[in-house]
């Protein structure tokens, strides 16, 4: 099913209290430099504004969710901590996953569907990610992560709002991950 | 000492480095947890796998007590630190629709890339979905904007929400994750039909975790109130041992010597005087801070960043005393203040005197300087010699934050 590019057995997963503690580091070093926490959603919103402002600049002019980001003339929604920080990502967990030998290409789904429904059901749950993390003011990183962290009330809302939402409609998707 | 970009501490080209570092252990940890699987995901909302709830709440509180110990210590200034707005309705709609998001996708945003970089196809679709996503809300940002801008409460605190000092929250916090984990261990055993473990409440996969983070909060809990001097401040006995022996003095006869000798002028000259008590005169290339802007963050860094010999003036030295207490508490370096103030000043250089009877040598080669000086000073050779140009910094511009993190996450 999977199809490594190394031919080790992938390595087990770290320990998920010293993935998280290791976590929390890298979450207070995000503090310590910016003062603001991690996050994922903040360069989907660059890629989007920088795209259309580079398709349609007419279109960008005339929304007020991008006319801010192209008022100047001289902003650059790419060049962005948010989205370094997401390249850094994306170069980190290459590494690890070449490392432990899990790159490669998969499809990981529940055993009762197939690998079709699975990409539907990925690009649908992705359209409602990115247009909630809108609304939240940022994703499971930028507002339920680190809002926990700095202890806002808003980071704590974030949190439940999502991950009690899930609880609720998990049973009626179960056939999606579960026999 | 941090925040760093806030404080302007750090340039723009090399924040954008620290991102992608910063980046680099994100993206490390969450791929070696185990978050690039979302079937692994997806298990925390049927109880075979709760290594999302695991490490997200190891996460969330190894950093919350890291803030606050770092705050304790001075090392990081709490007001500079982000908070973010709660828009009550905005984040309940929000949250829920992330919510449906999660279950039917299986991701959040920063795992889905975790797990597209490594190849996982249903990750790929998630991030393209993530900015179809996003495109719709600015498609109809207008028609959600009341919504999302609506319901603003402020950038509250959660335990300020709920009527509890900060130290107790995070105890009670540290509880409830802790009795998390230990009873989400009992669901996924029994999910996965493993067999009763002998370890029943402390299995040890565990136990580090709850010593490190209970003892942690307790002793958030029972720290003295008063946090220590931070840790660039001087404490107060040096500075009393330094102003009692008037160490922090520095002779007017040094400034006025190089006043005369601008190549050698290695002095930064700090005019403290009150706004409307200031006088017209001025040494070259001196700075004025007003006494009440002494705290201003850019003054403070500039202080600090110069190489300079620092020398605070007054009328008489009283103020800038005042001031070298308060700059030095703050950690300025190579601070002095001018002996005597501008009235001594003026009164050695600028005041005709008899002549005394001979002295010794030195004494004898100080009236001298002191006579060539009042004669420069007078005939207006001080200007000629010293070379006036405009101080790069008798302007202060404040510094911006930077737009760091704009639209949140």
């Amino acid at each position: 099913m999977l199809k490594t590019f190394s031919m080790e057995r992938p390595k087990s997963y770290m320990n998920p209290y010293l993935a998280g503690f290791l976590l929390g580091l890298v979450l207070l070093a995000a503090f310590f430099v910016t003062g603001r926490g991690l996050g994922a959603s903040g360069a989907v919103k660059s890629v989007v504004i920088q795209t259309v402002g580079s398709v349609s600049p007419a279109y960008a002019a005339d929304n007020p969710f991008y006319e801010s980001y192209f008022a100047e003339g001289t902003s650059r929604p790419m060049r962005n901590w948010l989205v370094f920080l997401a390249i850094g990502v994306l170069v980190g967990a290459l590494y690890s996953g070449f490392m432990s030998g899990r790159a490669g290409f998969a499809i990981d789904k529940g055993p009762r569907i197939t690998k079709t429904t699975r990409l539907i059901f990925a690009f649908a749950g992705g359209i409602l990610f990115g247009l909630g993390s809108q609304f939240g003011r940022g994703c499971t990183s930028g507002a339920a992560l680190s809002g926990m962290a700095v202890l806002s009330t808003a980071g704590f809302l974030t949190m439940i709002a999502i991950f009690g939402t899930g609880f609720i409609v998990a049973y009626f998707f179960r056939k999606l991950w579960i026999r | 000492m941090g925040p760093l970009i806030p404080q302007g501490l750090i340039n723009a080209d090399l924040s954008l480095f620290f991102a992608f570092v910063i980046g680099l252990g994100f993206g490390y940890v969450l791929e070696q947890g185990g978050f690039s699987n979302s079937q692994k995901l997806a298990g925390v909302f049927y109880g075979y796998d709760f290594v999302v709830l695991r490490v997200f709440f190891t996460a969330a509180i190894t950093a919350a007590l890291g803030l606050i110990l770092l705050q304790y210590m001075g090392w990081i200034e709490h007001g500079l630190i982000y908070i973010n707005p709660s828009f009550l309705w905005s984040i309940i709609v929000g949250g829920a629709i992330m919510g449906v998001g999660f279950i039917l996708g299986g991701f959040c945003p920063g795992t889905s890339f975790v797990a597209a970089i490594i190849g996982k196809i249903d990750a790929m679709f998630f991030v393209i979905g993530l900015l179809v996503g996003v495109f719709i809300f600015g498609s109809f940002y207008e028609t959600f904007q009341p919504l999302y801008t609506g319901s603003f409460l402020g950038n509250i605190l959660v335990y300020d929400s709920l009527g509890m000092s900060r130290e107790v929250f995070v105890l009670v916090l540290v509880i409830i994750a802790l009795t998390a984990f230990i009873i989400t261990r009992k669901i996924e055993d029994s999910i996965n039909g493993i067999a009763h473990d002998p370890h029943f409440l402390f299995h040890p996969s565990y136990r580090t975790p709850f010593l490190l983070m209970l003892g942690t909060a307790m002793l958030i809990v029972f720290l003295p109130a008063a946090p220590r001097a931070k840790w660039y401040q001087k404490d107060s006995q040096t500075l009393l041992n330094t102003v009692a022996a008037g160490k922090h003095y520095t002779d007017a006869d040094e400034l006025a010597f190089k006043l005369l000798n601008p190549k050698s002028n290695d002095l930064l000259l700090v005019d403290v005087m009150k706004e409307p008590d200031r006088s017209g005169f001025r040494f070259p290339e001196a700075i004025r801070i007003p006494f009440s802007d002494l705290l201003n963050p850019s003054y403070k860094k500039l202080l600090k960043e110069s190489d300079k010999k620092i020398i605070l003036y007054s009328y008489s030295s009283s103020l800038s005393d005042q001031a070298w207490l308060l700059l030095s508490r703050e950690g300025v370096q190579n601070l002095f203040v001018l002996k005597g103030g501008l009235n001594g000043f003026f009164e050695t250089y600028f005041t005709d005197k008899p002549h005394a009877t001979p002295k010794d040598e030195m004494q004898q080669f100080r009236d001298r300087f002191i006579e060539e000086a009042h004669t420069a000073f007078k005939t207006g050779q001080a200007a000629e010699k010293a070379i006036i140009k405009k101080s790069p910094v008798t302007t202060i511009v404040e510094i911006e934050a930077p737009p760091a993190g704009q639209g949140g996450c």
